[in-house]
């Protein structure tokens, strides 16, 4: 008699074979049981189809959906999930497109997958407590010795995302179920997005490179001082006093640490 | 912020507005045990409805997995509808019978969710999901052995443990039967609960989609089962149009299932009874006919009783 984990290795690898395969530990004759075997086939690749397409909708609409369902099928071969909550599953996936399952797809498309991504996460992450006029006077009151060394701290919402690319308007003219432009005009060029979840939903904001290298900064925990050098590094005439009111007010830097 | 257009992103709740506070409502209702009444599963299309309309359903369940998150717009949805409902949490995704060790990470992620929604229920499936690190993230067959007996009453009190709670393990359709199976699927199920002291959540629509697709007795499962034993009932229905009879949880109950579920009422008494509905979701208000339905057969049940 085969142990158990025999069994669901055996079952784990048929799942995953093309159809016509199935394991001879089964009831029923062959044809039966290869059929019976398809069922779970079918149930746990449409399973994860349909939850990618919930993550990925514009790449799934930017490709259309036989090359979408082409390349979930491929990265769930090659990238297995690890996770009982499906909702984990997914993060390798903009790699995954750009490098195995689409090559020569649009060469922006596993930047807007990233995007997506970046959504996703974004509506899952931790509530931020903390108010503007809470954080704005907490960095007052801290000495001007210990400054420096002070670090701000993002709301868990946000996330940071820059593209060769205007990702965020190739997003937004590609919603699902629409005919949109997947080639806009390239007059825009690169982009600097901020992501930031609050009571209305998600909103994206694109950023000057001065608040981008500022807040990339910030969010890998450079103190007060390398933040401001990181921003003047991107743009000379940067405007700290401006940027904390902004990025405070809006509830994207919701505490600080001082040391 | 620029105002964007709604996102297009699927998941329960999301698009939801958020309230301010994170901390349990005040006026929540103390956990007490389920009354045998009707409930539904809360599906992310239903929820602004309910929250807008608060209908009168007796209960809710939910997909745990689906507020595993560390915040966010679903779990604040959640909070505002167990303020006026009776919750139960059904898990998807613990692979109970797996014989790869459980999941900390995912135990934790309940047990912290149970504590936050203190449930009435808490259950997951008898069946295992993942083998080797890879998860297949769907509810397979186990074999029906004294090793995998043995092993998924160890883990029933390893999950038991964890939550401080006792699980109902629920019985799932299964298209494939292993020929190494010594046990029957009844006194299989009727021992994991025997064995490790859990509940059972009897799946009615199941017992009879596998009794088609393994030709079995359906009442010869139902007499199997320990009555004090079965803490909720799940009706759901099926797709027969294949080779085999496939549980979709995508259509209404069939007549065959509503005549089995009279006839375990009659065996096992009135219990919380769930309509599942998954695939190809209807409008709220078919939901709460199969619930009145199922209603009137426990009601009909309590009158016989008097």
């Amino acid at each position: 008699m085969r142990s158990l984990a025999e069994l669901q290795r055996d079952f784990a690898k048929a799942i995953v074979a093309q159809d016509g395969v199935a394991p001879a530990v089964f009831i029923g004759g062959a044809d039966s049981v290869i059929e019976r075997m398809a069922i779970y086939r079918r149930a746990v690749f449409a399973n994860y189809r349909n939850a990618l397409a919930a993550t990925y909708p514009v790449v799934r609409q930017l490709v259309g959906a036989p090359l979408f369902n082409a390349a979930v099928d491929a990265f769930v071969r090659a990238r297995p999930s690890t996770s009982g909550d499906l909702n984990d599953y997914g993060d390798a996936f903009p790699a995954f497109l750009a490098t195995c399952a689409l090559p020569d797809g649009p060469p922006f498309l596993a930047d807007v997958a990233r995007l997506e991504w970046a959504i996703d996460e974004s509506h899952r992450a931790a509530d931020a407590a903390g108010t503007p006029d809470l954080v704005l006077a907490s960095l007052a009151a801290v000495p001007a010795d210990r400054l420096p060394k002070t670090t701000l701290h993002l709301a868990p919402s946000c996330r940071l995302l820059a593209s060769d690319y205007p990702i965020l308007a190739i997003w937004k003219a590609n919603p699902p179920g629409n005919a949109g432009d997947a080639t806009l005009a390239f007059d825009a060029c690169a982009d600097a997005l901020l992501l930031r979840r609050d009571a209305g939903g998600i909103g994206i904001e694109r950023l000057a490179p001065g608040d981008y290298a500022w807040l990339a900064a910030v969010a890998a925990g450079a103190t007060f001082a390398a933040a401001i050098e990181a921003a003047l590094r991107a743009d000379a005439v940067f405007d700290l006093d401006r940027a904390l009111h902004t990025h405070i007010g809006a509830a994207t830097i919701v505490s600080i640490g001082v040391p | 912020m620029p105002a964007l257009p709604p996102l297009p992103l699927a998941g329960e709740g999301r698009g939801e507005e958020s309230c301010s506070t994170d901390a349990p409502p005040a006026h929540r209702p103390p956990v007490a045990a389920l009354r045998a009444a009707a409930g539904v599963g809360l599906r992310a299309p239903h929820v602004r409805e309910i929250l807008a309309g608060r209908p009168s359903v007796a209960w809710f369940e939910v997909h745990s997995e689906n507020y595993y998150a560390d915040g966010g717009p679903a779990l604040k949805a959640l909070d505002r509808i167990r303020a006026d409902y009776p919750l139960s949490l059904h898990g998807v995704g613990m692979s109970l019978g797996s014989s790869d060790p459980l999941d900390r990470n995912h135990l934790g992620k309940l047990a912290r969710l149970v504590a936050r929604t203190e449930p009435a229920l808490v259950s997951e499936h008898l069946c295992w999901s993942g083998v080797g690190g890879r998860h297949l993230n769907d509810l397979l067959p186990l074999p029906y052995t004294e090793e995998a007996l043995d092993h998924v009453v160890a883990r029933v009190g390893q999950i038991q443990e964890t939550i401080n709670r006792e699980l109902l393990v629920e019985n799932v359709s299964t298209y494939l039967a292993f020929a190494d199976a010594t046990i029957p699927e009844w006194e299989f199920v009727a021992a994991v609960a025997e064995r490790s002291g859990c509940k059972l959540l009897l799946d009615v629509n199941n017992i009879y989609v596998n009794a088609i697709n393994h030709g079995f007795d359906p009442d010869r499962y139902l007499a199997a089962i320990p009555a004090a034993a079965v803490a909720e009932i799940h009706l759901a229905g099926f797709d027969a149009t294949g080779p085999c009879v496939i549980d979709t949880h995508g259509a209404r109950v069939a007549p065959a299932v509503w005549s089995l579920y009279e006839r375990a009422v009659a065996r096992l008494g009135p219990r919380p009874t769930l309509i599942e509905w998954d695939v190809n979701l209807p409008e709220f208000a078919v939901l709460q006919e199969e619930a009145a339905t199922a209603q009137s057969i426990l009601e009909s049940h309590v009158a016989i009783a008097r």
